[in-house]
């Protein structure tokens, strides 16, 4: 790649070319900094700006749950004598990818999936951006494929909302 | 569910199976000639993760109870059940540094005493259709029965 660069410019102008070429040229460095050992999961960081939205959930790192926070899915899966824990933490996955990826940027909140008995209640928020005649089709398509798929009755609990701005708890 | 299949207008078998209504206890066939089973006592132990759920929820079985005019109490564990982990924090080397998980189980108990066995079926079947998610339920009834007639005791032989 170097040498095409090269051959389609003049001489004089080489130098300046490799000035400022990518760091990815030719130069392999070691990085010597320590490692941080600060926790850096579900935290967001100041903006300079200011204008970056959090929801209340956002807004509050992993150390609040139970405090400030409550979890996002409920079942006795881990609880002593529970059963199927992973079993039911894959298909948690599965639903939140098959949510927001049905559902087009319309949750607005988290997706939340709480389980009584065979029951499957999918929960959230979403915003009024689309029709209700969509929304209705929606929320039947999405009970009876992924009852067919996870073999259980699957019910869903949808509040709605204005806009996105109407959830946002803080600008950071 | 003929109804539903009324409005549905659908052929008998074609139902799926999560619309047919549910019962979760097996509610015993009365006979006129049997007499209902006596429960001394009804116990229900309570399992979950978040403690707040676990006081509505027995606050709500006391009161049920009370709505039946059973004796009914309610006492639950303060310290829960921890199962700990303790894993490397970083994907490689890092050895001194790692992160601590735990899942918390709590424990809460109710229990009615002196109910017949219709009351028990009714007043169980209620509880179960309103327990919440992440709550476990595991209910233990202790029967009264009349002694058998070939056990007698040492006092009536001699009569």
């Amino acid at each position: 790649m170097l040498e095409k660069i090269l051959s389609s410019c003049k001489l004089s102008s080489v130098s300046k070319i490799i000035e400022h070429a990518p760091i990815q040229f030719n130069r392999r460095l070691l990085y010597t900094t320590p490692v941080h050992y600060k926790k850096q999961a579900g935290r967001y960081r100041v903006t300079h700006r200011g204008d970056f939205p959090l929801t209340y959930e956002m807004a509050n790192p992993p150390h609040q749950i139970a405090h400030r926070k409550s979890w996002n899915s409920w079942n006795t899966s881990n609880i002593v004598g529970g059963v199927r824990p992973a079993e039911t933490a894959v298909e948690d996955v599965f639903i939140r990818k098959f949510m927001s990826g049905t559902w087009h940027n319309l949750f607005v909140s988290e997706i939340i999936i709480k389980r009584q008995y065979n029951i499957i209640r999918i929960a959230g928020i979403i915003q009024r951006t689309v029709n209700p005649r969509k929304l209705y089709f929606l929320i039947g398509y999405t009970e009876e494929l992924l009852s067919f798929w996870l073999q259980c009755p699957i019910k869903l609990e949808l509040q709605t909302v204005a806009e996105r701005k109407d959830v946002i708890y803080k600008y950071i | 569910m003929n109804l539903a299949r009324q409005i549905l207008k659908v052929p008998k078998n074609f139902l799926p199976n999560f619309l047919r209504p549910y019962s979760v206890a097996q509610l015993q066939q009365f006979n006129e000639s049997e007499t209902d089973k006596l429960y001394k006592l009804l116990e229900l132990e309570l399992r979950g993760n978040d403690p707040a759920v676990l006081r509505s929820f027995t606050k709500f079985a006391v009161t049920t109870g009370n709505h039946f005019d059973l004796q009914s109490k309610s006492w639950s564990i303060k310290k829960p059940h921890h199962e700990r982990y303790t894993v490397l924090r970083c994907v490689h080397i890092y050895k001194k540094h790692r992160v601590q998980y735990e899942f918390r189980t709590y424990f809460a108990f109710v229990q009615y005493k002196y109910l017949t066995g219709s009351t028990a079926d009714t007043l169980l079947e209620y509880i179960e259709r309103n327990l919440p998610e992440g709550v476990a339920l595991k209910a233990t009834k202790v029967e009264l029965q009349t002694l058998p007639e070939h056990l007698i005791p040492p006092s009536d032989i001699d009569q």
